[in-house]
């Protein structure tokens, strides 16, 4: 029961604050003691019981600790260091008005060193609350960003596609053979663009706070290598993709799906960038302690002041002629956000003797044999 | 003509027509679906060789499909699923469903998902049980030895029961949590990460680096093809 939960939590915290006051009450009323042993005046115990009031004030949640506190303080003083002592009775005069300059002076002192305290909390909290509210703007920023750019992309394939069917349902009588054969390459081509982003998508869709949500496991990098490649080689049957896996079962805690399509991005692009008659090259190797995939082309490469900025969202490349091949902009730095939640990292690097190598690492697994 | 009677099972009727022209153009018989209940009833009284299956129907779960056809029946069920559906497609398969095909999925996929079945249709009637080959690939169950090129092979206990598991259900895709319970038993832990383990070890035996004789399905499963 949630309700008597929190009551119960409320009765412990008054208990909690209630004994620290009378802790603090008694540690005064002792250095009292020893400020009358060294015959020391009344108005220095009444400054002690003062700075009790005031410490207790800080350190609990309620004012009311601290109105109670003023007033037994009062009666304490009056009990144990008035004449005469132990008793509750004053005689001389002046002491009603000491009590009552005691107890104001107490309550008052208290209830600022209250409010400091409270008015610092408030400042913390709104702090705290700036700090989200400028989180959730970027975030939702950033989805503006991608939704806009995506509807943007999706327009021109989608443009095509229903263009050339409806070019097909209209006047596909008219048209010879080979121009229909181009329209469906067309329309096929087109859509296979499409899935492409739809897959990124999807994934980066679990983008939360930059970060993604994985669901880690212990996989074989080998595995992962293989269903990207096999992945590629579905949407592109003629490209020679060149897979050098090292002997060793080389186990990382990877969320194997969202690797799969980082590989998948990664061979995609070098395909995409480099000439149909030239191989991609992936490889799999085993640092001291951690695993490393590099994907590499002979391509054009990327110039050195473009290199940290093919991570960027959207970033596409410099200005190419407006019949050159799509790439998703989303994809590498989807592939980053994948890698850093990994806790592994990511890095563009030339091969040579030219062409672009895009490497990462990821960490190991551990694995128990249960034979 | 083929004489393989595909029963379809598909609300959506673009993708209904797409598969079935691509059946129409192969040759294959079939019929179609568009709810579950009228999916069960059509496999009961037509008997088809193979079945298609969304398992996103109007009516009731595909999984409910399976498992209502499997009381009477071992007919091959291919499942269609979107991606963000994992856990439907691994529960489809516990249930006895045999292979699976993810949205989007391209023709020759769904042509080579139903070459599977009909390798294993055409085949597993005559095999032996006291045998199983599959092109280099030897078990003798009787000695418990595997060969390979007819070289025997040098198994541990788990690589032995893990490939006759596989054997056992050629062509038919196997769950993670299905391998770990048959042979480990349902209380082993964090068996997953050695299952696979084990399959890399028992896939370097097997010389099969490039997977074609032990399939691996990310996240799903395992599979051995019948070659």
């Amino acid at each position: 029961m949630p309700g008597e939960n929190s009551r119960k939590h409320s009765l412990i915290t008054i208990l909690k604050e209630s004994l620290l006051c009378i802790i603090i009450l008694t540690l005064a009323t002792l250095s009292g003691y020893a400020f009358k042993v060294l015959s020391l005046t009344e108005a220095d115990i009444i400054m002690l019981y003062i700075i009790a009031v005031l410490v207790i004030s800080i350190i609990t949640s309620n004012m009311l600790y601290c109105l109670i506190s003023s007033v037994v303080c009062v009666v304490i003083f009056n009990f144990f260091f008035t004449y005469p002592d132990f008793s509750l009775s004053a005689y001389d005069a002046g002491y009603p008005v000491t009590f009552v300059t005691m107890f104001i002076t107490a309550f008052i002192a208290g209830s600022l060193a209250n409010k400091l305290k409270r008015n610092i909390k408030i400042a913390e909290q709104n702090a705290k609350e700036k700090e989200a509210a400028a989180l959730l703007a970027q975030n939702e920023q950033m989805r503006a960003n991608m939704l806009r750019s995506i509807s943007h992309d999706l327009r021109t394939p989608l443009t095509s596609i229903s263009g050339n069917a409806s070019t097909l349902i209209s006047g596909g009588s008219t048209l010879d053979e080979a121009a229909k054969q181009q329209i469906y390459n067309d329309i096929y081509s087109e859509s296979m663009w499409l899935i492409g982003l739809v897959e990124n998508l999807l994934y980066a869709t679990r983008i939360e706070n930059g970060r993604i949500q994985l669901n880690l496991s212990v996989e074989i990098l080998d595995d992962i290598v293989r269903e990207a490649v096999k992945h590629i080689q579905r949407s592109h049957p003629k490209r020679r993709i060149a897979v050098d896996i090292c002997d060793d079962i080389i186990p990382v805690t990877a969320d194997a799906n969202l690797i799969v399509q980082v590989i998948i991005n990664l061979i995609d692009n070098a395909v995409k960038y480099s000439e149909d008659d030239t191989t991609v090259f992936v490889s799999v190797k085993k640092d001291k302690d951690a695993a490393v995939v590099s994907v590499a082309d002979s391509g054009a490469g990327i110039p050195q002041t473009e290199k940290e900025k093919v991570f960027e969202m959207f970033y596409t490349g410099v200005s190419r002629s407006s019949d050159s091949r799509r790439s998703l902009g989303l994809g590498l730095s989807l592939c980053k956000s994948i890698i850093d939640s990994h806790g592994g990292t990511i890095a563009v690097s030339d091969n040579t003797p030219k062409g672009t190598v895009v490497s990462f690492t990821l960490p190991l697994g551990e694995v128990e044999l249960n034979e | 003509m083929n004489e393989y009677l595909v029963l379809v099972v598909e609300d959506d009727k673009p993708i209904r027509n797409l598969i079935t022209t691509t059946l129409k153009m192969n040759d294959y018989r079939y019929i179609t679906a568009s709810r579950g209940h009228e999916a069960i009833m059509l496999s009961a009284s037509h008997k088809p060789d193979m079945i298609v299956l969304d398992l996103g129907l109007p009516d009731i779960d595909g999984v409910e499909v399976i498992g209502q056809i499997r009381t009477w029946s071992e007919v091959p069920i291919i499942i269609v699923s979107a991606r963000s559906e994992d856990q439907d497609k691994i529960s489809a398969l516990d249930k006895g469903a045999d292979d699976y095909l993810t949205k989007p999925f391209s023709v020759d996929e769904l042509l080579a998902r139903l070459r599977v079945i009909q390798r294993r249709l055409g085949k597993t009637e005559n095999a032996s049980v006291t045998e199983f080959v599959n092109e280099r690939l030897r078990i003798d169950y009787v000695s418990g030895c595997v060969y390979l090129d007819e070289k025997e092979l040098h198994l541990t206990p788990i690589e032995y029961k893990l490939i006759c598991l596989l054997a056992k259900n050629v062509g038919k895709v196997l769950t993670h949590k299905y391998i770990i319970q048959t042979i480990w038993g349902s209380n082993a832990e964090n068996s997953e990460a050695s299952l696979r383990v084990f399959m890399a070890t028992l896939r370097k035996k097997l010389g099969d680096s490039e997977q074609q004789l032990i399939q691996t399905h990310i996240g799903i499963g395992y599979r051995m093809m019948k070659l």
